[in-house]
This record gives C-alpha cells, structure tokens and sequence, in this order.
C-alpha cells in the first residue's frame, strides 16, 4: 500500500470556513469582529479553491485521503474540474454573501449565531462538491441543510420560521431518501466510494438494487435542487429567508442537487442514465414554463426571483437530459453563471427592501420607491434583469447560448423554441419588476422608507463579475466547461485518480 | 427466520414513520420523522450481515462462524447523531411555533399563504 499523494489545498479550501465558525463562536460577544473574521475566512478559503483549480486544470485530479486512510478504508476527498469548478463558484458567491453580511443591517445578523451557521453552510457545500465518499456526501448535505434551516428561522421575516420548518420536513425526508439508497448501494456494492461503485458497474455487475438506490438518489438530488414535482417549498423559503442567506440558497445551495446529478449521471450510474436523462428533460421543461409563469404573476419581488430560480434549474436540467457534450458544456456554463446573476439579483432586492420601514419586498408596499433610493441601484437592477434575460453582453447570455449550442447538437426542436420563449418571458418579468420599482411614481399605500438602508457594495461586484464573465471571462469559463465535461465523460480517469495502483491494493 | 423478522420490522417502522409523518399534529409529525429514521438505521444493520451475524472483534470467535460487517455501525452512529441533531430542531421549532401561532395544528399554521 503506497502513500496517496495528499493535496492540503483540497483540506484547506473545505477547513477554513471550520475554523472560522468555530473561531467566530468564540468571539460570539463582538459581532463586528464576528462580520470581518468571517469576510477574512470567505477570502482564504477563496483563495484555496483558486489555487485548487488552477492545480486541477493544470495537473490532473487531486485527491486528499483524511488521516491517510487509502481508499477504500478512509474517507476520501476528491477535485476533479467538476468539483473544483463547482468549489470556486461556492468560494466566490459566498465572499458576495458575506461582504453583504457585513454592511447589512438586519437584526438576525446581530445574533452571536449567525456568522457561524453561515461559515457552516459553506462547509456543507463545499464539502458536498469535494467529497468522493457517499455517506459523507450524505453528511455534508445534512449539514448545510440544518444550518440553512436554522438562518432561515432567526430572519427578520416573522414567517422565517414557519418555512423552515416546512423545509426541514421536506428536506430531511429527501435526506432520509438519500441514506436509503446508500444503505441499499452499500448492501449491493459493499463499499461506499464512488470509484469503487463506478468501477464494479462499469464491469457490468449490476444488480437489482442499482437502478433502485439510481431513483433514491436522484429523487434526494431533484428535492435539493428544487425540481418539479418537489419543488413547492422553494418560493416560501426562499423568500423569507435574510437576504445574503437568500441569496446563497438561491444561487449555490440548490446548485449542490445540480452538481449530484452531474455526477452521479456522468460517473456512477451511466447506464441508467439513458432512461433517465429523458425524464429530467422532460421535469425541467415542466420546471421553466411553471417557474416563468409563476414569476410573472407573483406578487412579491424576492418571491418573483426565487420562482426564476426554479425556471433555470430547468434549463440547466434539460441540458443534463440532452446529455450531448455541447448541452452539458452548456448545463455547466448556465450553472455557474446563473449563480452569480440570481445572488446579485437577489441582493439587490434586498437593500431596496432594507430601504422600507418593515423590510419587505411586497410589490404593493415597494411600488415607486425607486425615487427615494440611490440612483446608481436602479442601473443595477436593471443590468442584473437584462442578464439573467440572457441579453448580450452579460454572462447570461453566453450560458445561454452554450445551452441552445447543445440543443442544436440534440436536434430537439421542440424544447429549444420553449426555452427560447421562457426567455422572452424572463425579460418581460424583469422589466416589469424594474418598472414598478423604479418607474412608477409612488401609490398612496407605498411603504414609508428609511433614509438609510444597506450597502450595495457587495452585488455591485457581483454585476462587475457578470459582466466580466459575459466579456472577458467568457472564453476562458466554456474552455474550462470543456476541459470539465471531456474529463468527466470517462470515468476511467476520475477511478485512476483515486486508486492510483488500481483496485485491490 | 431472523431475516424475515428484520424485513417485517423495518417495513412496519417505515409504515408507521410515514403514517406519523403525515399527521396534521406537528409533534407526531416529528416523532414519525424519528422512527423512519430508525427504520433506516435497521436496514443498515440489515445490509451489514450479509456475511454472518456475529459481533466483530471479539477474540475468541470461532474460525467458521462470520463476523458481521463493522463499518455499517461506524455509520449508523454518525446518522443517528444526525438525526437527533435534525429531531431536536424539529421539536425547537415546533415549540417556537405552537408559541407564536397558539396551535401546532399544520392545517392552521398557514400564514405563508397570502
């Protein structure tokens, strides 16, 4: 048995954020020290998962076994470009949600709680991204689960609570699902690594129980995510949520289902697959035409926002069910931009609403307030809208058209013209939503505004990234989608990186 | 017959566990929520005997007799504390509500519903 070749940068990126809830816990009596410890920690962590993808682009998959355990006795954590991709976008938007933590001024975040939950929750994704073991990829997902749950129930929204318990419910059932079909992988395979599993149904031992612990799986990963027929908890929590952690579980958290699904579909269950890949096709078209709709008649700006999301985890889902290289460069290329567009977004509705006296983003109570804001804040809300419309030259529209590339390859006609309608749908809600807050002149029943609200600083980056990435980052982001979608369409290469002496060692 | 006995517990804890879960009282709500995932966690003992059913590790096991798998217990204990981590939220947030709403009725609890 050799030593494995351990990369401290895989620990560093998934152990910072530890460190810093356990440090900011201590701290708990200085909240301001709490805000700039845990801006400091999103930095260094940042900085780990930058260098962890260069690392992986550059040499080829890392891997750290914990307590050098070599696999499969150990736990194993893993970066292949996928992991590491999804890492870096964790990293990124997190740095957003904390630097928005610190200027905001909501009660909740004045809680000696808050900063470490908040560091915890991006241990949980960060961890769900890197892990190459089942159970603790289990363990990750609860984590960030509960610490989401218990932000959403501290929030200034009073129905906070009454969301998260109805999540909790529902998650935790998806949860329980997920430990299910790894007890059943366990009684069949024998192991819980993810390269032993690929490796055994690769060589075509498949029994009974796999396409079974396949369903569990992906059913946990589509509740994540917030799909169709599990997706009525989404709007509500998502909505009541404080703003940067709204903005997180909008744009990374349901992220983490997405990226299961990549990988489970890519590396463990590639036969099953091919029955499956039509029903996500077909459940995240069902997801673009509710999730549009639904924003177009909502009566509240963050909810609006958060039944979007809803409609792009169906686009990114029907190009993971075309399955062609082209649509899952594209899936992954609308993945990562569609988090940076909807936490910006998402922020900003969040300090016009920190601008009224009750904190809420009820069109009725923020019609016209606009006047009475920063201007600079309608410029950007209006950017963030037209880009997650998919108007050139921000981020959205190249993902989209990544996106329309792979479905071009695909041939699917009919889903393409959807897509392209619900596109014209999303500019028509963004603009509408532009219009009443920052067009209209105010109705008697606006809310009375404060003259301070929160900063705008944070999504004000977040706009500079996504033009960045819709520019200048454009070519580099597809080339690296590609290098990701070659490296995790053979499986061989992810099982070699982890038993580098084969199996049976 | 041991075999069976396990199958017939694990499926009727997983059928009161549902039942439970679906009740409008949110406390028995949560209680069905604790005994899936004990179900759950029996199905893993289940899992871990495939090979014979003796404890691991004990030094005077008998050369023919199989030890059972050890590693599905290292895992059962990581998901319990899981569970009760997540039980107990439940239960916190359950209080907190039958508080502020004066029922833990889930058909009145609905003040999300504009």
């Amino acid at each position: 048995m050799t030593v494995m070749a351990n990369n401290t940068l895989l620990l560093g990126t998934l152990v910072t954020p530890l460190i810093g809830a356990i440090v900011a816990l201590i701290f708990a009596k200085s909240n301001r020290l709490q805000r700039s410890l845990a801006v400091l920690t999103g930095l260094v962590s940042w900085v780990f998962s930058i260098a962890l993808l260069v690392q992986v682009h550059d040499i080829g998959i890392q891997t750290y076994a914990l307590g050098n355990w070599a696999p499969p006795y150990g736990i194993i954590l893993v970066a292949d470009n996928l992991g590491a991709l999804f890492a870096f976008m964790v990293t990124t938007i997190m740095i957003g949600g904390l630097l928005y933590t610190y200027h905001s001024q909501d009660r909740c975040m004045t809680y000696p709680a808050f900063v470490p939950l908040f560091l915890l929750m991006e241990v949980g994704l960060i961890g769900a991204m890197l892990t190459g073991d089942l159970f603790t990829l289990f363990v990750f997902m609860e984590l960030m689960v509960l610490a989401s749950v218990s932000l959403t129930a501290i929030s200034d929204d009073q129905y906070g609570l009454e969301a998260a318990l109805k999540y909790i419910l529902i998650s935790s059932m998806g949860t329980l699902f997920l430990l299910l079909g790894i007890a059943a992988m366990y009684a069949t395979f024998g192991t819980l690594n993810m390269a032993q599993i690929a490796q055994i149904l690769q060589s075509g031992d498949r029994s009974f129980l796999a396409p079974a612990s396949a369903i569990m799986l992906f059913c946990a990963f589509l509740l994540k995510s917030a799909v169709f027929p599990f997706h009525f908890w989404q709007p509500d929590f998502h909505t009541t949520a404080p703003t940067p952690v709204s903005a997180m579980l909008s744009s990374i958290v349901v992220k983490v289902g997405v990226y299961g699904i990549l990988r489970v579909v890519t590396l463990l269950f590639t036969e099953e697959a091919l029955w499956i890949e039509p029903w996500l096709s077909v459940l995240g078209i069902i997801g673009i035409l509710f999730g549009s709709l639904g924003a177009l008649r909502t009566y509240n700006a963050k909810r609006m926002l958060a039944y979007s999301t809803f409609a792009q985890i169906g686009f990114i889902l029907v190009g993971i069910g075309w399955g062609g290289p082209l649509a899952l460069i594209g899936a992954i290329v609308y993945a990562f931009n569609h988090a940076f567009i909807k936490s910006s977004l998402l922020m900003l509705i969040g300090v016009v609403a920190s601008y009224t006296k009750i904190k809420t983003a009820n069109f009725a109570d923020i019609n016209g307030i606009g006047h009475r804001l920063p201007p600079a804040l309608g410029w950007l809300v209006l950017l963030g809208g037209l880009s997650l419309a998919g108007v050139p030259p921000f981020n959205g529209f190249i993902s989209k058209l990544a996106l329309i590339q792979g479905g071009v390859e695909s041939g699917d006609w009919r889903n393409l013209i959807i897509m392209v309608g619900a596109g014209i749908l999303t500019l028509m809600y963004m603009v509408r939503a532009w219009q009443r807050i920052f067009q209209q002149q105010p109705l008697g029943s606006t809310a009375e505004t404060k003259p301070v609200g929160d900063s705008y600083f944070a999504p004000m980056m977040m706009i500079i990234v996504c033009l960045l990435l819709g520019t200048l980052l454009a070519e580099p982001l597809i080339q690296l989608a590609s290098v990701t979608v070659e490296q995790i369409s053979d499986p061989s290469l992810y099982i070699a990186a982890v038993y580098p002496n084969g199996i049976g060692q | 017959m041991t075999e069976i006995m396990f199958a017939l517990t694990i499926g009727i804890l997983f059928g009161i566990g549902v039942f439970q879960l679906l009740r409008r009282d949110l406390i028995k709500a949560a209680i069905g929520f604790a005994i899936l995932f004990s179900a759950i966690n029996l199905f893993f003992v289940a899992a871990g005997a495939f090979e014979g059913n003796y404890a691991p590790y004990v030094s005077n096991v008998e050369a023919d007799r199989q030890t059972s798998d050890p590693l599905v217990q290292a895992l059962i204990l990581t998901a319990i504390v899981v569970s009760f981590g997540s039980f107990s939220l439940v239960l916190g947030f359950v209080n907190i509500i039958s508080r502020r709403y004066d029922t833990i009725d889930s058909n009145e609890i609905t003040k999300l519903k504009h």
